[in-house]
């Protein structure tokens, strides 16, 4: 607003300050602590300044930094460059109570969930079938509700190291209720909009087309929020089809998706999207997604845990003895589109 | 090759409607699956070569080699063939936040008649007591941003119903005003919803207003298969049938094993009139 600046009673000057934002609306959902200088003092005491090596296992980047209780972020889905490896070794080693960032999830999330995995979810989307109903009333699973896009742009907001960002959807919603955005004024325009809040998840699962040994990493085509993931986390796991040399990287830098520094774990894992597709590399497996889909359809995950997840106690045991070099040599050979993904 | 069709079913029909809206002089984004994907596929198999569409993952203008593997609508290398841009999702919403996105097709389990879209309940939204769905997903983006909005929906009364059990994306919200107040850009919103009998615009208060009809359904069957009563406009257009040439399209090379069009009745040419083949 305008402020007049007086000499005695003779106004001499017009100023410009600072009104307090007017909250019009809120959500009043639970929502994940917003702390940008608590995540700031993190980066700078904990996240890998120095370059160095980070290849582990699945079961050791899962051991050490998916922790029980933790905010879990995972780019894409268990159809689509998701980390599906990734996700079953979580499950595998029965991590608890996760809340997850429910962005563009399907399987996934039920997978999560019905492995007694997870309890509570921002989405987004989650999917469909009878196991979300019946999970929300047996009160093993809260649904936080948001969209697709506004949980991308609260990513976007942790990976910028901001409190909230502004957005101009989301309004009038009954989700908006159920979530923990705000509709405020804007100070400039004097116009409604949305504020979300940022989220700094505690761990991220990134499945990439190639990464080296430290972490830099490249998506080739599109994707969901891969570069938010890795930057607004505390903890990030990168696994890549394909581990490459860091001179490899620096031909082509502008295809460095993420840079080593937001990452703590690399894990080769070829395939590691199976049953769903790497785009340029492997074709999904119909049969595979299907399987899942049925579970899910049907709400009963038990027969598709035990198999896929539980019989074997590593993904190259489950690319051994569960999916077969036949299964993979087709799918390799059902993806006949390279161009654009390989350089 | 555009000779009316005798054979089709409710789903090739609405695909067919929504497809023939679709002009290479605007961009869309539409939904990543089901029947407003199929009807912009579609579109540009027959009549829009050049058509620009978005998908959430942050695709640009595709030339997508179809058909695709089940579910793989995007993210996948079949569907994002030849793009102009390969993105990600906060920069599809960015674009659509700038406004060049000039329509978004939309499938929504429930209309309201102020046009709001549920895809999260159906049924009571506290305690999981209704039937849950997946949520917004990206269609809320779309909704809210896109200057005008193309719903796809089912003609049955439960789908057609005064208020939404849960509105995931907007509509009209409540009436005039609602979408501004907000905070959703002005000028944006509703501007048809099609199902597979029938075509809805808006009047000037934000309800819907029943504006064309299929030929195998009278007005009275269309408006029994509501839960309330919405304006008509005074003079009722024929939503034609689909053509020999969609439908070839459609069922050899957009959805051959029939994973979005393999549901509803079907319809039939009966002495050069359109009937339901099951009646």
């Amino acid at each position: 607003m305008a402020l007049l600046l007086y000499e005695g009673l003779k106004p001499i000057a017009s100023v410009e300050v600072p009104v307090q934002m007017r909250i019009l609306q809120e959500g009043h959902a639970e929502y994940f602590k917003v702390d940008p200088d608590g995540y700031r003092a993190y980066v700078r005491e904990h996240k890998p300044h120095q370059m160095v090596s980070k290849l582990m296992t699945h079961k050791e980047a899962v051991e050490k930094l998916v922790h029980d209780g933790d905010y879990i972020a995972y780019d894409c889905n268990y159809f689509q460059r998701g980390p599906s490896s990734l996700i079953r070794e979580v499950i595998r080693q029965k991590k608890r109570r996760l809340w997850i960032c429910g962005k563009f999830t399907y399987v996934a999330c039920a997978l999560l969930v019905e492995g007694g995995c997870a309890d509570r979810v921002d989405i987004g989307f989650i999917g469909f079938g009878p196991w979300i109903s019946r999970a929300v009333r047996e009160k093993k699973l809260t649904i936080y509700e948001y969209s697709n896009a506004i949980m991308t742009l609260r990513l976007k907001a942790g990976a910028m190291g901001l409190p909230f960002l502004p957005a101009r959807s989301f309004g009038g919603t009954d989700g908006f209720e159920r979530s923990g955005c705000k509709l405020v004024e804007d100070p400039y325009t004097k116009q409604p909009i949305i504020l979300v809040p940022a989220i700094n998840p505690d761990v991220a699962m990134i499945h990439v087309h190639q990464a080296d040994e430290f972490g830099n990493a490249r998506v080739f085509g599109t994707g969901i929020a891969h570069q938010e993931c890795a930057l607004a986390s505390k903890r990030v796991i990168v696994s890549a089809e394909e581990i490459v040399s860091t001179d490899e990287l620096r031909r082509d830098p502008s295809r460095t998706s993420i840079p080593h520094f937001a990452v703590d774990a690399v894990v080769h894992a070829p395939f590691g999207a199976y049953p769903g597709t790497v785009q340029g590399y492997y074709a999904c497996d119909p049969p595979g997604v299907v399987e899942a889909m049925g579970a899910m359809y049907r709400g009963d995950f038990t027969e598709y845990l035990n198999k896929h997840v539980y019989s074997v106690g590593s993904h190259e045991e489950y690319l051994e003895k569960i999916v077969g070099a036949a299964k993979i040599a087709e799918i390799r050979r059902r993806e006949t589109i390279r161009e654009g993904y390989c350089i | 090759m555009s000779t009316p069709a005798s054979n089709f079913n409710e789903r090739e029909h609405v695909i067919c409607q929504v497809a023939r809206l679709v002009e290479e002089k605007y961009i869309y984004w539409v939904g990543g699956g089901g029947e407003p994907l199929s009807a912009a596929l579609l579109a540009k198999q027959v009549h829009a070569p050049n058509l620009q569409y978005l998908t959430e993952d942050g695709v640009v203008g595709p030339e997508p080699l179809v058909p695709f593997d089940p579910l793989m609508t995007m993210i996948a290398s079949r569907a994002n063939y030849r793009a102009l841009q390969w993105q990600t999702m906060n920069y599809a919403a960015d674009v659509a936040h700038l406004g060049y996105v000039d329509y978004g097709i939309l499938a929504t389990l429930q209309v309201d008649r102020y046009g709001n879209v549920n895809s999260t309940v159906v049924g009571k939204y506290e305690g999981g007591e209704g039937r849950r769905f997946g949520g917004p997903g990206g269609a809320d983006t779309i909704a809210a941003l896109a200057w005008r909005t193309i719903l796809v929906t089912d003609q049955q009364k439960r789908k057609f119903v005064d208020r939404n059990d849960f509105i995931s994306s907007p509509g009209f919200l409540d009436g005039p005003g609602a979408r501004e107040r907000a905070g959703l850009p002005p000028g944006t919103g509703p501007w048809r919803v099609y199902t597979p009998w029938a075509m809805f615009g808006y009047d000037t208060d934000c309800q819907l207003m029943l504006q064309g009809i299929s030929p195998f359904v009278t007005v009275d069957q269309v408006l029994e298969e509501m839960s309330f009563t919405p304006k008509i406009a005074p003079k009722l257009e024929r939503l034609e049938v689909p053509t020999e040439e969609e439908l070839m399209v459609l069922r050899t090379r957009i959805d051959v094993a029939g994973q979005v069009t393999d549901r509803g009745r079907w319809i039939e040419n009966r002495d050069g009139k359109y009937v339901f083949a099951d009646r």
